[in-house]
């Protein structure tokens, strides 16, 4: 079978090892601090760096001593960028904070990003054709497909889905991604504070854009559903 | 994430499905798109293939010369779901490890919260281990959690995604 979808699935020689290095990986326990007062952050910098291909799920040892699973889980930058542990460490400071929704560059050509209530929308049309579909055994769908579209219908219930794109459009003038613009519509945030903390990409932009999002975020409320 | 996708594609035909009325060769393309749409499963580009809205075009057959088959390039839309690094996702926990727990969110059944990246959570074992905190916040089987996607890994051989998330931040954790 010919196939063609975005670059194909050729993983390059350069499969993936996560090791995970701890700033403080002296410290022994790194549960339930009490001097860091729930800001592990401080004490703990990971990083992404994709490596060699890890042995069993993401280079765990089953029953390892904590120090070690963390030296096996290397985190760093993930994305295009250092390939060695080394060039992880050396930048890791500026990579670890604060993580951001940076994908656009990951996005293929001619993909668009949706939100869950539009996904929920189609899904959900396709569904309806399902028992139509169904009748004919040569007709596949997806293993794939239950899954996501229930993980759409669990995510926040607008009444008028259409108007919800409609509403966060605005922020588009303030420089906010597509993708950004899906997180807030999927996650709904209250206030402007929450969406800068699941956004933290938003920050820079923080003093333009706090009151239009407190008007945007009032009308997402008004189109959210009643539960 | 889900994803909206054009794609272009190739679809064979054998000889013996090739129909002189056009409705049918149609049918007989789209049908054979689905299939082979439904067995890729997922890419690394693209993430998990959820479904084919649309077939938006269908260009000119080529005869293979070997086969005597029929190739059509076509290209269609569709859905898919991706991993991002940085996005927030929902999902909820089905195995709970002394170490951390695995949670499913959409397609991908190995989303990993470790201990280390969820502030404040404690171990409890037990007959039903759970993670608790010191505001009795609750990380169990069958819980919803709000977390960060940190870091996504492709696997080939089995063509699916494993992902590693925190809940480092305010308004993540346990949603009710």
């Amino acid at each position: 079978m010919a196939e063609k979808g975005g670059n194909g699935s050729s993983v390059p020689s350069q499969a993936v090892k996560y090791s995970l290095k701890s700033a403080t990986s002296n410290r022994a326990s790194a549960k339930g601090k009490d001097d860091s007062s729930g800001k592990p952050k401080k004490a703990r910098k990971v990083q992404f760096v994709s490596e060699g291909l890890g042995d069993g799920i993401f280079g765990f040892s089953s029953g390892g001593k904590v120090d070690s699973l963390l030296n096996k889980l290397n985190l760093g930058k993930g994305g295009k960028g250092d390939k060695t542990g080394k060039a992880a460490k050396s930048s890791a400071p500026k990579e670890l904070l604060p993580l951001e929704l940076r994908f656009e560059h990951e996005l293929p050509k001619h993909a668009k990003c949706l939100m869950d209530c539009e996904a929920t929308e189609i899904l959900q049309g396709i569904q309806e054709q399902m028992v139509i579909l169904s009748e004919d055994p040569t007709i596949k769908i997806p293993v794939s497909f239950d899954c996501g579209l229930q993980y759409a219908k669990n995510g926040i219930h607008y009444a008028d889905r259409a108007s919800v794109r409609r509403a966060l459009e605005p922020l588009t003038q303030y420089g906010v991604t597509e993708g950004e613009i899906c997180v807030i519509g999927n996650v709904c945030p209250e206030t402007p504070d929450e969406v800068f903390a699941l956004v933290p990409s938003l920050k820079a932009k923080k003093s333009k854009l706090a009151e239009p999002l407190k008007d945007v975020l009032a009308e997402l409320v008004k189109l959210k559903k009643a539960t | 994430m889900f994803l909206k996708v054009q794609l272009p594609w190739n679809v064979i035909i054998s000889a013996e499905n090739l129909d002189a009325r056009g409705l049918m060769l149609q049918r007989s393309i789209l049908i054979r798109l689905l299939d082979d749409f439904a067995c890729k499963k997922a890419t690394k580009d693209l993430g998990y293939f959820l479904a084919v809205m649309t077939l938006e075009s269908i260009g000119e057959g080529k005869v293979r010369q070997h086969s005597g088959d029929v190739l059509f390039p076509v290209v269609f839309s569709g859905i898919t779901f991706k991993l991002f690094r940085g996005e927030i996702l929902d999902g909820v926990v089905h195995k709970v490890l002394k170490h951390g727990v695995f949670l499913r969110c959409g397609p991908v059944e190995n989303v990993y919260l470790s201990n280390l990246k969820m502030a404040d959570y404690k171990y409890v074992p037990g007959e039903n281990p759970v993670f608790l905190n010191d505001k009795l916040s609750k990380i169990g089987k069958d819980v919803t959690v709000r977390f960060m996607v940190i870091g996504t890994k492709w696997l080939e051989v089995e063509r699916e995604f494993q992902a590693l998330v925190s809940l480092d931040g305010d308004f993540l954790g346990p949603v009710s």
